[in-house]
Parts: structure tokens; C-alpha cells; sequence
């Protein structure tokens, strides 16, 4: 066992209620660049495990559930080291205040397969802490040392098994016992429940439909509302005529809101038809009236005009380019993408004595307060915002459009109002994954990879997210600078906020060992919201790297697996998933008549995945058999929740590459429902099979890094079938 | 005017506009808020309920509709101690992950494997095909079903849901 010296980072205290609580902090991770002090926050504890006196254990989760497995993932931790089964902690979550804060981002946002990165440990250390004073207690109970105590399942017993004390009869005095220094961590070889725990935790609510969710939130006098928005990115009301629809059954008022205009009904039902009675002209001054076709030419005259800023330069690019035999120039282009959550956006508010109160499903309920105070006359501090289950997050709930919208709403009725979001809403009122340009060239020398240079054109994220996070991050500004710090946020790199490697994220760390290498990006904002997608700005890199690292291999007439195994020789652990999941393939042996292989191998979020996709072309459209995937993510500590992930994430990335596009035409968004935004189906989804490297390392994200590889997998299989290579996203076969 | 039909095995009155889709009175009317929505035009699944027995999306299904029908949502298959077999397999396999979809997943397989005991990967394409799952469960889903069927072929006891049918 390691010794560490870090009881400074646990407090113990004695809840009103009789509980023994442990707080402890979750501070920043090296690893991650955050603009902001340390040593401020390493004295709040942000986060509790509390046992009372019933023995009843809680655990207080500053994290939202969305699927990812962390409501499992890290009570697992918690229990492990308490030594209590997973099953019987209570999970509570964190009502927004300031004790609950992402370490990494400062704020409470969960977004970034963080939560397991940079909770390992901290909550390790609060179940041990709180365990080490439980036994301490009995010790003292029994006149004998410590280490001739032991626990089991919220028990303590002597060494020779004659006595027990339940950790509940445990409590009071324990409150009153010393941390030890070190922590006794357990030895991974014991682990009881990491690793070997196999349910979620949540499964029981979700299977029985009684898990709640954002939509279902009730409030005694609740009213529903539906907000007609204005069709183009950047419109505004014009003049409204509502005169039909406020004579419709169950109308209670309309109002307009700097968002739209809002009808306010009895009934949803009432609402959503009124709406469709509004009669709205849109006033479209400071309108963005683009076309996707415009986008993709501004970027191109944007990447013509400006190099772009070097994200990194290695070597000699320019020598090489002169050196070489041969070189080649490729363009790929890739699509706005809608999240398309299953669980429409929704928010639910109510007015209290002096405040709001608010339900929704939020990925970062501290921004939800803000935006609910930016369209009201409260102050976040007047704000409540309870988080509830969420019905798929990938991103979209980092952004708190909605919660804005419906506070506004609230606001003005002054009645507890539920706004739904239609699922028209949702596809075409989104903050997206952005288009994006990438252009890549090499040089080629007897045989060899020697240049590389990839040029990322595209808009940079933090832009638009900064003006929703910039006064989160100071709390004590007057309103009427927000608009000032947002700007800031945008000029002040690290400052505010973090540095934004959105954009290039996944190229810049390109791994192959070729001398030289230039990553570039140049900034292009067509003016269209946008915002994080899972996986972020690996979902496009990773297709551009991965994919014209094929297009290489095959100008080399190389084997696409073989040319990546010869350049990854020291990266090992990229090494080992590639060489995984090309066995489990078994890449090269003959396959089904019609069928071929395409592989990718990325890595995002710290955790490795590699990918080989087998299709075939069946009547004209594309056919996914199987994938095979192989996962470094460091020690999985719960194993199916890692295959789930990846699975979800395979399917989810292979959406993309078949069907995703967001096509605008002049400034409206052309998709409106799953018919024009397909996703893949359980007829058309295909076989996964998922393979766990087993590692020591410490855990790293899951979420999202299934999904990067997978759509140079697709296409680099789609090049070996058709021999025609896919540049642009999503895929199209030729008629 | 009040329109009535039998939810669950209950007979309610709701009195409500007849063109209200059976999904929101189910949600709001009568609080059984397991049935979710997701797109409101019959092209996701999420608000999959059994209307006589058959699965029916209850989104693009008026009130005016199932007037004197019976109609059976996950409450009413979720027994009053533990899981419906079907419910027990999707926990087994660990299908959920936000779950939002379940519900309307539970209500399609459910109805598949009444109609035919153990269906085959062509039968679970075309029986499921119509309940999108945004966080891509679909093999896990897969799966429960198979285990469902065989579970219930190793025991010959039928599992009764809430509308006093044989469920699976
Ligand atoms: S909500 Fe009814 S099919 Fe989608
Ligand atoms: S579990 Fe999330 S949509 Fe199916």
C-alpha cells in the first residue's frame, strides 16, 4: 500500500440530524488547464458521505446521471472503501450550492467523462476516512488496537470474531476519533465491489418506469406552455397576431419573451395547438440567412486567407514537403450535428417568496441559475435549481437555453409553468456539433510517412459558451457587466476560462511517429450556435486523422493496420488496443463474400479505443455487421458499465456517419424529426463485441471515447468495399 | 364530454379534449408517467402502450380512439413485490443507461413475445425496429429479449401482467 499524507483533505463533523459526515474536497487535476487558484477552494469540502445513527449510509453526489454509469461508478468507490455493499447507499443529489463544484471547471457541470478522472481517488479516500473512524471507535470500545479490528458490510468485528458493533452504534463516537495519516486505502487485490461490481444502481427505477425525469416534474397549479421560436438562427418577433389562439380551449395567457412567443395552457396538449394558431412575423435584421453550402465556402475562404494558429510544429514540414517523392492533399468536410437527447428539452419553474425555484434536466445546474436570473429580475442567488434523472445528455445540457426560456416564462404568468420542448423544437433550436474543415496534406518519401500537416477550420467553442459561463465564474457582478465578462472570457485566454482546444483537440496530440508535423487551426464562426457534442472536438479530428492516415497507407500500398502498428511502436498503450481489436477481428483472414473491415484507433479522455467495423453494401445501402472494440480506460471499475459506454458510443458515432447532417438553407434548420434526422435502429445497429485492456492505471473517462473511432472505422471499411474514398460526412453511397 | 376506457385494468373518466393524444392523459391526467415522449409523431417509440393488447403509440393516438378500449402502460405490467420477468431480464443485462427509452422498449418486446414465444432475430428486427434508443442499447436489448424467451420456456408458469393477461 502506497502511503499518502492526505487527511488535510477530509473534515469530519457531526450532522444535526446525529449523522457522522465526511466532506471532502474534489480539487483541480493537473492534467486538465484551468485558469484558477487552487489554494481557494482546497479548504470547502464539496462533497459528503454521511452515516447515521440506523447505520443508513448517504452519499452526496455533485454529479448528474445521464446514462453514463456515474451514479454507479461512483458510489462503487464510495462503498468499497466503507466496506458496505453498493446497494444499500442512498444517493442524493446535490442541490445546487456552492459545496458541489466540478473540481476540474470550478463549476457544477458534468460534461467531459470527468467524473470518474477526478473522483478516483477523493471519494476513495472520504469511504476509507470515514471507515478508519468507525474502527477506531470500536477499538477504543474494546481496549484494543485498530489494526485487530475488521469490517464487513457496515459492521465492525474483533479480531477473532467474538464481538461486533454496527457502524450505526458506531457513529457518535466515532465523530469524536482522529483521521489516521496515512489513509488506510484498501489494496486493489482486495477490492471487493471495483471492478467486480456488475448492476447499476438505477436500474430498478428505469426498468419500471418510475425513475424521474425533468418532464416529469409536477407542481401542484402547474400550467405547460410551448414556445414558438423564431425560425432562422438570429430572428426576432416581429408582430404578433394571437387573437385564434388565446380563443382556444384551456389558454391562460401568451406572452413574448426575448426567446419567442410563449403559450401558456391548462394542458399541454392546449398549448402546443395554440401555438400552432400564433400568427408571427419575424423581424430578420440581425438574422444569420446562411445556407450550409455558405458556411462550408466561408470556411474555405477563411482557410485560403489565414494559415491559422499553430497548435504545434515539429520538425520541418517545409523541408520535408521539398524532400519528397510524392504528396498528398485532401479535403473532408463534416456536417452541423443535432444531440437529439431522447428526453426533449424541458424546464419546470415556480416563483417563491423573493425567488425561483426550478426542476431540469441539467448537465450544469450552476449555469441553469444564471440563465434563470439573466431573464428575470433575480439575482442567482435567488435561484433554486433541483437536477433530476436526464434523459440523455451528450453534451446538450451543458447549454441552459431552456432554463432561461421557461424562467422567463414563469416570470411573467407568475404560475408554476412546465415549458416542453416539441422535438421540432429540439432539432431545429439546438446549439450544435459545428461544420468543420479540415484540410491535410503529406509527404511521402521512399515508401514512408514523413509529413504531416493538418489544417482545422471551424469556430471555437468557449466563443459561444463563454457568454453562458463567464458570470457563473463571478458570482458578485452586477448583471449589466455579464455581457462584458462574456467578452472577456473570450479575450482573456485562461483567464476565465479554460483554453479552449475544441477545435483541435485529438489532432494536435496526432501519435504516429513521423518526423515532421504541423497541426494548425484556423478560426471560422459562420454566427450558427454551437456547442459541445459528445466527444467534442475529437468526434471530427479523430475522422480526419484516422481517415487519411488510411488514405496514406493505401498511397503507400501498405496495410492501413500494419502502417499504424510500425508508427505507434512507442506508444504502447495505443499499441496494445489496435493490435486488440485487429485480433478480435481477425483483421487480414478472409471474411463473408461482400464484406470488408475498416479500422481507427483514438485517444480521447485519456482512455484508448480502437476499432474495426465489418459492412457490406446490401441493396444500395450500407449494412454494419459487427464491431469489434478493444478499451484502455486505466482500471475499470465497473466493466459493463465500460462495454455499455462503449457500445452506446459505437452506435452513436455510426449514427453519425450514416445519417447525421443539420442542413440549413437560408439561416432554418431543414431537419425537423427522426424521419430527416435518422438514427440507427435495432434492425440497422450492428454487433458489438468489446474487449477491456486490463490496467492499474488509474480510471479514466468512458463516456465518450467510444465514439470518436468509430466513424474512420466506417469509412475507411466503406473505402475497401467501394474503393471509392468518403471525404465528407455523413456517408453517401453513389447511385 | 367525458370519454372513459380501461387503463391498467381500471375503468377512468377523463374529461378532457377528445383530440388530446392518449400519451398526455396518461402523463398528466392519471400521473402514470412511465409512458415518456420523444417525438410526437409516432416516430420513436418512447410512448409504445398495448392498446387491446397490440402496441400502439400512444403520441399519435386521440382519446377519442381508445374510448372503451383497454389500454396497459409499464405500470401496469410492474408487479405490486419485485419485476415482470421482461423488466427483470432488461436489469439482468444492464440494458438501461439514461433510460428514457425503456419504458416504450418494455411495452414492444412485451407485445412481441406474446404473439410469438421465441422469436428470432429477424422477428426482434421487425417487432423493435420502430423504438429508437438514442444511447444505442440495442444489443443489450437484444439480448433480455432472448433471455425473456427462454426464461419463460424453462418455466411453464405464465406471468400474469396488470391487464390479467398471460404477459410473456
Ligand atoms: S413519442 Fe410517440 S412515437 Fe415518439
Ligand atoms: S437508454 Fe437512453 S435513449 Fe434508450
Amino acid at each position: 500500500m502506497k502511503p499518502i499524507s492526505r487527511r488535510g483533505f477530509l473534515k469530519v463533523t457531526m450532522t444535526s440530524g446525529g449523522a457522522l459526515a465526511v466532506g471532502f474536497t474534489l480539487p483541480g487535476c493537473s492534467t486538465f488547464k484551468t485558469g484558477f487558484d487552487e489554494k481557494e477552494q482546497s479548504w470547502t469540502p464539496n462533497a459528503w458521505l454521511q452515516v447515521d445513527r440506523q447505520g443508513a449510509v448517504q452519499f452526496t453526489l455533485d454529479r448528474v446521471e445521464m446514462g453514463q454509469g456515474t451514479y454507479t461508478g461512483l458510489t462503487t468507490l464510495a462503498a468499497e472503501e466503507l466496506d458496505v455493499d453498493p446497494e444499500t447507499i442512498d444517493v442524493v443529489f446535490a442541490p445546487v450550492a456552492d459545496p458541489y463544484k466540478n473540481p476540474l471547471y470550478k463549476l457544477q457541470i458534468t460534461g467531459g467523462s470527468t467524473s470518474m478522472r477526478s473522483s478516483w481517488l477523493q471519494i476513495r479516500e472520504a469511504g476509507a476516512g470515514a471507515r478508519a473512524l468507525l474502527v477506531a471507535a470500536a477499538a477504543r470500545v474494546w481496549q484494543v488496537d485498530p489494526s485487530n479490528c475488521m469490517t464487513r458490510d457496515g459492521i465492525v468485528s474483533d479480531s477473532n470474531g467474538q464481538r461486533s458493533l454496527s457502524y450505526g452504534q458506531l457513529v457518535e463516537l466515532a465523530a469524536k476519533e482522529k483521521l489516521p495519516d496515512p489513509l488506510p486505502l484498501k489494496d486493489p487485490a482486495d477490492f471487493r465491489y471495483i471492478g467486480h461490481f456488475k448492476h447499476r444502481l438505477d436500474a430498478h427505477a428505469k426498468v419500471t418506469g418510475t425513475a424521474v425525469y425533468g418532464i416529469d416534474s409536477e407542481l401542484p397549479d402547474l400550467t405547460y406552455a410551448s414556445l414558438l421560436r423564431p425560425p432562422m438562427v438570429g430572428g426576432k418577433i416581429g408582430s404578433v397576431d394571437d387573437s385564434a389562439a388565446r380563443a382556444m380551449s384551456g389558454v391562460i395567457d401568451i406572452v413574448q419573451t426575448r426567446h419567442g412567443v410563449a403559450v401558456v395552457a391548462e394542458k399541454y396538449w392546449q398549448a402546443y395547438k395554440a401555438r400552432q394558431a400564433l400568427k408571427v412575423s419575424w423581424n430578420q435584421e440581425d438574422a444569420v440567412l446562411k445556407s450550409t453550402a455558405d458556411v462550408f465556402a466561408e470556411y474555405a475562404k477563411a482557410a485560403d486567407k489565414d494559415a491559422g494558429s499553430t497548435k504545434r510544429d515539429d520538425g520541418d514540414y517545409d523541408e520535408a514537403r521539398q524532400d519528397a517523392d510524392r504528396q498528398l492533399e485532401v479535403t473532408y468536410e463534416q456536417p452541423f450535428l443535432a444531440h437529439a437527447t431522447m428526453e426533449p428539452m424541458n424546464c419546470t419553474a415556480r416563483l417563491t417568496e423573493g425567488g425561483m425555484e426550478i426542476w431540469a434536466p441539467t448537465q450544469a445546474p450552476d449555469l441553469g441559475r444564471i440563465a434563470a436570473a439573466r431573464d428575470t429580475g433575480l439575482s442567482p442567488d435567488d435561484v433554486t435549481v433541483h437536477t433530476t434523472f436526464i434523459g440523455g445528455g451528450f453534451g446538450r445540457r451543458l447549454s441552459q437555453d431552456y432554463i432561461g426560456e421557461a424562467a422567463a416564462i414563469c416570470w411573467q404568468v407568475k404560475r408554476p409553468v412546465k415549458l416542453v420542448w416539441s422535438r421540432e423544437d429540439d432539432m431545429q433550436h439546438d446549439v450544435y456539433r459545428p461544420a468543420m474543415l479540415h484540410r491535410l496534406r503529406a509527404t511521402l518519401k521512399k515508401g514512408e510517412l514523413t509529413g504531416w500537416d493538418h489544417q482545422i477550420t471551424g469556430p471555437d467553442l468557449m466563443d459561444w459558451y463563454a457568454r453562458d459561463a463567464a458570470p457563473a465564474q463571478y458570482p458578485w457582478t452586477p448583471k449589466f457587466m455579464w455581457g462584458a465578462l462574456a467578452r472577456i472570457g473570450i479575450l482573456g485566454e485562461g483567464l476565465i476560462a479554460p483554453v479552449d482546444t475544441s477545435a483541435y483537440e485529438g489532432a494536435v496530440e496526432y501519435p504516429y511517429a513521423v518526423p515532421n508535423v504541423v497541426v494548425r487551426h484556423t478560426k471560422a464562426d459562420a454566427g450558427i450556435p454551437v456547442s459541445y457534442w459528445r466527444s467534442v472536438g475529437h468526434s471530427h479530428n479523430a475522422f480526419a486523422v484516422e481517415t487519411f492516415m488510411d488514405e496514406v497507407a493505401h498511397a503507400l500500398e501498405k496495410d492501413p493496420y500494419e502502417f499504424r502498428a510500425h508508427l505507434l511502436r512507442k506508444d504502447p498503450r495505443r499499441l496494445a488496443v489496435l493490435q486488440k481489436a485487429a485480433d478480435m477481428a481477425g483483421w487480414g483472414k478472409p471474411l463473408p463474400k461482400g464484406h470488408a473491415q475498416g479500422i481507427a484507433v483514438h485517444r480521447s479522455f485519456e482512455t484508448y479505443v480502437a476499432e474495426v467495423v465489418e459492412a457490406s453494401i446490401e441493396f444500395g445501402e450500407v449494412k454494419l455487421h459487427k464491431v469489434f472494440c478493444a478499451v484502455d480506460c486505466g482500471r475499470a471499475v465497473n466493466p459493463d458499465i465500460v462495454r455499455m459506454q462503449m457500445e452506446s458510443g459505437i452506435i452513436f458515432g455510426l449514427t453519425a456517419a450514416l445519417y447525421g447532417e443539420i442542413d440549413f438553407k437560408d439561416g432554418v434548420v431543414q431537419q425537423s424529426n427522426f424521419q430527416n434526422y435518422r438514427m440507427l435502429r435495432m434492425d440497422t445497429a450492428p454487433r458489438i463485441e468489446v474487449a477491456i485492456i486490463e490496467s492499474e492505471a488509474d480510471p479514466t473517462g468512458v463516456g465518450e471515447p467510444g465514439v470518436p473511432p468509430s466513424l474512420p472505422a466506417l469509412g475507411n471499411a466503406l473505402f475497401q468495399l467501394t474503393g471509392k474514398r468518403q471525404r465528407r460526412l455523413p456517408f453517401k453511397l453513389e447511385v | 364530454m367525458s370519454i372513459s376506457f380501461k387503463v391498467n385494468g381500471q375503468v377512468r373518466s377523463l374529461d378532457v379534449d377528445a383530440d388530446t393524444p392518449l400519451l398526455w392523459a396518461l402523463r398528466d391526467e392519471l400521473g402514470l408517467k412511465g409512458t415518456k415522449f420523444g417525438c410526437g409523431a409516432g416516430l420513436c417509440g418512447a410512448c409504445t402502450v398495448l392498446f387491446d393488447g397490440s402496441p400502439i403509440r400512444s403520441c399519435s393516438t386521440s382519446l377519442s380512439q381508445v374510448e372503451g378500449h383497454d389500454i396497459t402502460t409499464i405500470e401496469g405490467i410492474t408487479p405490486a413485490e419485485g419485476l415482470h420477468p421482461l423488466q427483470a431480464a432488461w436489469s439482468e443485462h444492464n440494458v438501461p443507461q439514461c433510460g428514457y427509452c425503456q419504458s416504450g422498449q418494455i411495452m414492444s418486446a412485451l407485445a412481441l413475445l406474446r404473439e410469438n414465444p421465441s422469436p428470432s432475430d429477424d422477428d426482434i428486427d421487425a417487432a423493435m425496429t420502430g423504438n429508437i434508443c438514442r444511447c444505442g442499447t440495442y444489443p443489450r436489448i437484444r439480448e433480455a429479449i432472448k433471455a425473456a424467451a427462454e426464461a419463460r420456456k424453462t418455466s411453464d408458469a405464465s406471468v400474469s401482467g396488470g391487464d390479467g393477461r398471460a404477459v410473456s
